[in-house]
């Protein structure tokens, strides 16, 4: 178990992380989500003891990170899949970092069967590609068969197989009682592989729950109108208590109503409709209406276009 | 001394010790833990082996090259000449390349890490900060004693017997070549140490390779503008000439006594260390 407490970190005049509380617990996959620079890395380089916290604590199943020894049997940790020197070989990497925590060599081979790098396991690093990085990152945390690990952005790089095998394994990891922390900046990724989800922006906590919670709170919906008598029955349906935005021409954006309502109430006016649709919002415009007021490098908003979402809705 | 009755003594709880001191290693076993780590870090790169080839060949080949040069030649000298000739001057030539050459490998012992990042995976793997300081520093140490005492000696054998054909040569009964051997494979250790703590402090190769090669010979460049009593004061505590003083058979005028320019060189890798260790524990990976 992973436990922050008002943990901060400041770099000069910028607060990168700003008072985070927050807990992973075991059994599940807990994501770590938020927008590019919002703190996630941050947050994890601190939980292992590479950064120190300007004030406020993490430790992992009540210890500082520092004060374990042999920290590899109880924590695993991929934070950056291109920090292996590139002149060495996977085998060899995995090696050195098996022996700094006295473990067993054969644990090396098992973890690189475990990710699929056997076959290119005596391969210099410098060939790799970033989705064979990713899985020897991913290997590397898993020498030690620790209780609790970390992911930052794991699945950068993967392919799509790859990806599918990621989410799998963290299920699975998670299934044996471990906790876990993937960080992600794509909701509909997080959406698939996280039990529970922290969100945060600006290195503030902006939300916490379980991923169903999440949808059903933040994921709103709303109903597609499109009619020729689209002026009539927006009034009509204000008065029925309705929320109603004109979106031009003969379109209707009507929340406050489920679709079956605004069918009766339409033929009960003898209206004509041309579509009547409900619109659920994905969970990626969710997480970025959440963010947007925290998002530090936003791109000047075009007119008349709906935000980009990033990856595919889940 | 209380007498016990059988039988009455309470239960103890049971200790298992190994089980005991395996859930919390000692520092010792952290510190054994990462000198081994250390060590396969460094013999599974191809650049140990080049930078290394090199400081070796540097002080096995270019001693006794020079040394041959100079017999070829020996009928030319002057009887003056012959007769101060100092027959390890020649046979330690190399020294000072190998000396660059051992102090680029400790300087990317620890600037390698940095470059690619793996700095932050070695201390996920060993937190203890200093400790892996340590582990690095012994390794590397360990590693180049047996490399250096090897080289120098064959330099020191192959020079002598190079010079053997004009009767000036040395062996290691006499006065002071044991003693200046020692010496030699002493400097490369401790500029090796110095280069190491440089890439802690500094973390980037070329800046820690700068400083490194500015100290060992634009230093003594510079030292030598000065004004005269200043210039000799100053120029035999410099690191390079503290060094040269260690492989020296007499002691030269103007310059430290090989003991004492052992202790001027430890006392610069020391200083250097321990800002390193200070350093290293204390700022963000």
């Amino acid at each position: 178990m992973i436990e922050c407490r008002h943990l901060t970190k400041r770099y000069g005049n910028t607060l990168a992380v700003d008072a985070l509380t927050f807990t992973v617990a075991g059994g599940q996959v807990t994501g770590f989500l938020g927008p590019n620079g919002s703190g996630k890395s941050t947050t994890m380089r601190m939980m292992v003891g590479l950064d120190t916290p300007t004030s406020g604590d993490v430790t992992i199943d009540g210890r500082r990170y520092q004060d374990l020894r042999f920290p590899l049997h109880q924590v695993g940790a991929l934070l950056d899949a291109k920090a292996v020197d590139p002149g060495r070989s996977a085998r060899n990497h995995l090696r050195w970092l098996a022996q700094s925590n006295t473990i067993p060599r054969r644990r090396v081979d098992e973890v690189l069967d475990m990710v699929g790098l056997s076959d290119v396991a005596d391969r210099r690093v410098r060939a790799f590609s970033l989705g064979m990085g990713q899985r020897l990152g991913i290997a590397a945390a898993l020498l030690g068969d620790p209780a609790v690990l970390l992911f930052d952005e794991p699945v950068n790089g993967l392919d799509p197989e790859g990806i599918l095998w990621v989410r799998r394994l963290f299920r699975s990891l998670a299934a044996e009682g471990r906790s876990i922390l993937v960080s992600s900046h794509l909701m509909s990724e997080m959406a698939l592989t996280a039990d529970h989800l922290v969100v945060i922006g600006r290195g503030r906590l902006l939300a916490m729950g379980s991923v169903a919670d999440f949808i059903e709170r933040t994921a709103g919906h709303h109903v597609r109108v499109i009619s020729p008598d689209a002026i009539a029955l927006a009034d009509l349906l204000r008065h029925k208590g309705a929320q109603v935005r004109a979106e031009g021409g003969d379109e209707l954006r009507v929340t406050g109503l489920e679709s079956r309502d605004i069918g009766i109430i339409t033929a009960a006016a003898e209206m004509t409709l041309y579509e009547l649709s409900t619109q659920r919002a994905s969970l990626e415009e969710a997480f970025m209406e959440m963010t947007q007021d925290h998002e530090q490098f936003r791109g000047a908003a075009i007119p008349g276009e709906p935000l980009p979402t990033a990856g595919v809705a889940a | 001394m209380t007498v016990g009755t059988a039988g009455t003594e309470p239960v103890r709880p049971m200790v298992i010790p190994s089980v005991a001191s395996a859930m919390t290693p000692s520092r010792g076993a952290v510190f054994l833990a990462a000198t081994r780590a250390e060590w396969t870090k460094l013999r599974t790169v191809r650049t140990t082996y080049w930078v290394l080839g090199l400081a070796i060949h540097a002080t096995v080949g270019v001693g006794p090259l020079f040394t041959a040069i100079l017999v070829n030649r020996w009928d030319q000298r002057s009887p003056e000449d012959i007769a101060t000739f100092d027959p390890l001057l020649y046979a330690f030539a190399g020294l000072d390349l190998a000396q660059l050459a051992v102090g680029v490998l400790g300087v990317l012992v620890m600037t390698s890490e940095y470059s690619s990042g793996q700095i932050g995976v070695s201390l996920v793997a060993v937190p203890q900060r200093r400790l892996l300081l340590l582990a690095k520093l012994t390794m590397f140490a360990v590693l180049l004693t047996v490399v250096s005492l090897v080289s120098c000696l064959a330099a020191f054998l192959i020079g002598q017997a190079v010079l053997s054909p004009v009767d000036a040569d040395l062996t290691l009964a006499d006065e002071g070549a044991l003693r200046a051997v020692l010496g030699s494979a002493g400097r490369l250790v401790l500029v090796g140490l110095i280069a190491v703590g440089l890439g802690a402090l500094l973390r980037r190769t070329a800046g820690a390779i700068t400083v490194l090669v500015a100290a060992l010979t634009i230093l003594p460049g510079l030292a030598l503008l000065l004004p005269a009593p200043w210039s000799d004061d100053i120029t035999k505590y410099l690191p390079n000439s503290a060094a040269a003083a260690m492989s020296a058979l007499v002691e030269f005028p103007n310059m430290l006594s090989p003991l004492g320019g052992l202790v001027v060189l430890l006392i610069y890798a020391m200083a250097v260390v321990a800002g390193a260790l200070v350093v290293f524990g204390r700022r963000d990976a």
